[in-house]
């Protein structure tokens, strides 16, 4: 919808814009790409960007996993939503980048955890390919037609909240991300039907049980917190939990969560019939 | 007026300028975002429609035959497996010459299960008698649901029309799209009057059991009715030019072509990207042409022949297999230049949704040069497949 959101205000700029999500397995919170495109005149490309002027990171626990700005032009800029000032980000390569505290705008105005809105302020900032005022317009209108009025003015206020908040300045280069390996069979290599059983390749495990690699605990912006005392062992929370994370400990009575796994859903802490289960803010 | 918005919206705002009468559904991604939009515009007073939620694709092709041999305008929208269990009820339509509009959001049939764009969905219904459209941006899916009504009324047709577009690609990716006044589309687009219709005042009988002393005829009256749709197509295509200001080209649309040695045919969102290629070739000096297939059904052979006919080579596009060789647009182009000389070859990529980049369609246009200078080729190239060399 950010996405979406900004090529709605360039085009009442008088450019043309193209936006357009991937989908892999999205929900909320899960890690997911969304393109924009604006230019001055019609756009006919229709694939994904490859070598953006621009990358914006909403989540800055991705640093640590992906190398982010390796599509990034030189002259690009980097607009990464995180408490630290540019200089105090190691991208791997000394380049344009703008820091915003956007989780915290986002939670303080909009008393939840969602930056798109506020993200795109800080994008104004760093580009100038949009005005504010052309943003502050279409989150109005594109999340108030959605929302409501109100909802759409405080998107709109975060947004002009980390315009101003907007650090711009350079990364730093030291570390050396690897590229994330990923298995690519020939089709020769394919097993038959793409049917697969438990295996390991250079690139990790493949088949039944693979997914204990796919750590998601950075998808968590709260997490479960449980408070023994006035747990009962109703087991609700072990039952409802939809990934599983939540494991019994038979020869103590007790339950323990895996936090690798856990996406910080408040599943549990909705469904805990004695309140024992609060959520809390996984990071800053 | 402009709008920046998706495939998907701008096709439900394409049914409801069209005033559409009944609406049988059932939601697929990526097809849904049209149901959710014209689900609102029923519920907001902007449409005055029956909304059917059907249980099933195959009940909504039946609720949808049934309300157009009713005398309504219909329209539904699909998607991938959603379309393969209306088969069925797809063979049953167009026979009987009920006008439905059913864009498909083009999307992979498994298996293997997918979501993304591929159009292995939309070719199994080639041989059903719906025509059938493929398109390249938002704007041309809005006006081609305008058109596909024109188009399926007209007395000389009578048939089903499938606009096609691109899953994702298109259905979920906002472009501005100038969307009509609905004055303007109810001067062009007249109300739907058939002849006959299922009336308990004037009784008829629709869709009645036929032994083989009639199907031969009814098949050939069918067959017919696809061939006069070409004319029929042209005729609204340059109708739609002189009223709306955007001519499509009618069955196909070229770029660059004049005086073109290769060129490539494309369908869907790839012709949008195929055309900066061709820029960006013809900047090199590079005499490279472009051509858009717009329908596949009817198939344009007689068009086809004629705008390759100054080519010294002829690449074909296809973004699904038949499993015997080629593609399905390649085996019908073959077909229908048959007696031409030219090395035809075909290039298949974007599977399944794999991106369609600049670099393959490069790569497409370096495979078809060099048939053209007689040099050894693939006649099948699988473009960005781990495991083959092109």
């Amino acid at each position: 919808m950010a996405a979406q959101t900004l090529a709605e205000a360039a085009v009442n700029e008088g450019n043309y814009a193209v936006a357009f999500p991937f989908f892999g397995a999205e929900r909320r919170g899960a890690p997911v790409l969304a393109f924009t495109r604006i230019d001055s005149k019609k756009i006919f490309s229709k694939t994904q960007v490859y070598n953006p002027d621009c990358v914006v990171v909403l989540d800055d626990s991705l640093l640590d996993t992906i190398d982010v700005v390796s599509g990034l032009k030189p002259e690009g800029i980097a607009v990464i939503n995180s408490k630290e000032r540019p200089e105090d980000i190691d991208l791997g390569k000394i380049i344009n980048t703008a820091t915003v505290n956007a989780i915290s705008i986002a939670l303080e105005i909009l008393k939840a955890p969602i930056t798109n809105t506020a993200i795109l302020g800080a994008f104004a900032k760093a580009t100038g390919v949009v005005k504010i005022e052309s943003l502050e317009e279409s989150i109005k209108r594109k999340f108030g037609e959605k929302l409501g009025e109100k909802t759409g003015e405080r998107n709109a206020l975060a947004a002009r909240t980390a315009y101003e908040k907007t650090i711009i300045g350079k990364s730093r280069g030291i570390k050396k991300l690897e590229a994330r390996k990923q298995w690519l069979p020939t089709y020769q290599e394919m097993p038959v039907g793409g049917s697969l059983i438990e295996g390991k390749t250079d690139a990790g495990l493949i088949g039944p049980g693979s997914f204990i690699e796919n750590k998601v605990s950075g998808w968590a912006t709260y997490r479960p917190l449980r408070d023994r005392e006035k747990c009962v062992m109703c087991l609700l929370c072990w039952f409802y939990c939809p990934e599983g994370t939540i494991h019994r400990i038979s020869n103590r009575g007790d339950l323990m969560t895996n936090y690798d796994y856990c996406k910080g859903c408040g599943v549990c802490a909705n469904e805990c019939p004695v309140d024992a289960i609060k959520m809390v803010r996984a990071r800053v | 007026m402009k709008k920046v918005i998706t495939g998907d919206h701008a096709v439900a705002i394409g049914a409801k300028l069209c005033r559409v009468e009944v609406v049988p559904a059932y939601p697929i991604t990526p097809q849904t975002l049209i149901i959710e939009h014209i689900a609102d515009f029923v519920n907001d007073g902007e449409l005055d429609a029956k909304f059917l939620t059907m249980e099933s694709e195959h009940s909504v092709m039946s609720a949808a035959a049934a309300a157009s041999a009713a005398g309504a305008r219909v329209f539904t929208a699909t998607s991938s497996q959603g379309l393969a269990f209306m088969h069925e009820m797809l063979y049953a339509t167009a026979p009987l010459r009920l006008p439905i509009v059913m864009p498909d959001a083009s999307r992979t049939l498994g298996g293997p299960p997918g979501i993304w764009c591929e159009y292995n969905d939309s070719m199994g219904a080639r041989d059903s008698g719906w025509l059938q459209l493929y398109v390249e941006d938002n704007q041309e899916a809005l006006d081609m649901v305008i058109q596909s009504f024109r188009i399926a009324e007209d007395k000389r047709v009578l048939l089903p029309v499938m606009p096609c577009l691109d899953g994702f690609v298109l259905t979920h990716t906002v472009e501005p799209v100038d969307v009509p006044q609905q004055e303007e589309i109810d001067s062009f687009l007249p109300p739907y009057e058939p002849d006959i219709i299922l009336d308990t005042a004037r009784p008829a009988m629709i869709g009645t059991f036929m032994p083989p002393e009639y199907i031969m005829e009814m098949r050939r009256q069918t067959a017919g009715a696809v061939e006069s749709s070409k004319e029929v197509i042209q005729e609204i295509n340059s109708k739609f030019a002189k009223k709306f200001g955007r001519d499509y080209g009618g069955l196909i649309d070229t770029y660059r072509m004049d005086d073109a040695e290769i060129a490539l045919i494309t369908m869907g969102t790839v012709t949008s990207t195929s055309r900066e290629v061709v820029d960006e070739l013809r900047q090199k000096g590079e005499k490279v042409g472009l051509i858009k297939l717009r329908f596949f059904r009817p198939f344009p052979s007689r068009e086809l022949k004629k705008a390759v006919s100054k080519l010294s080579a002829l690449g074909v596009f296809d973004r699904s297999i038949s499993y015997h060789g080629g593609g399905q647009v390649y085996n019908e182009v073959r077909s229908a230049l048959f007696g031409m000389t030219i090395p035809v070859i075909n290039h298949l990529a974007g599977l399944g949704g794999r991106d369609v980049t600049k670099e393959q369609i490069m790569k497409m246009f370096e495979l078809t040069r060099k048939a053209a200078k007689g040099e050894k080729v693939n006649e099948i190239n699988w473009h960005d497949t781990r495991g083959e060399t092109v």
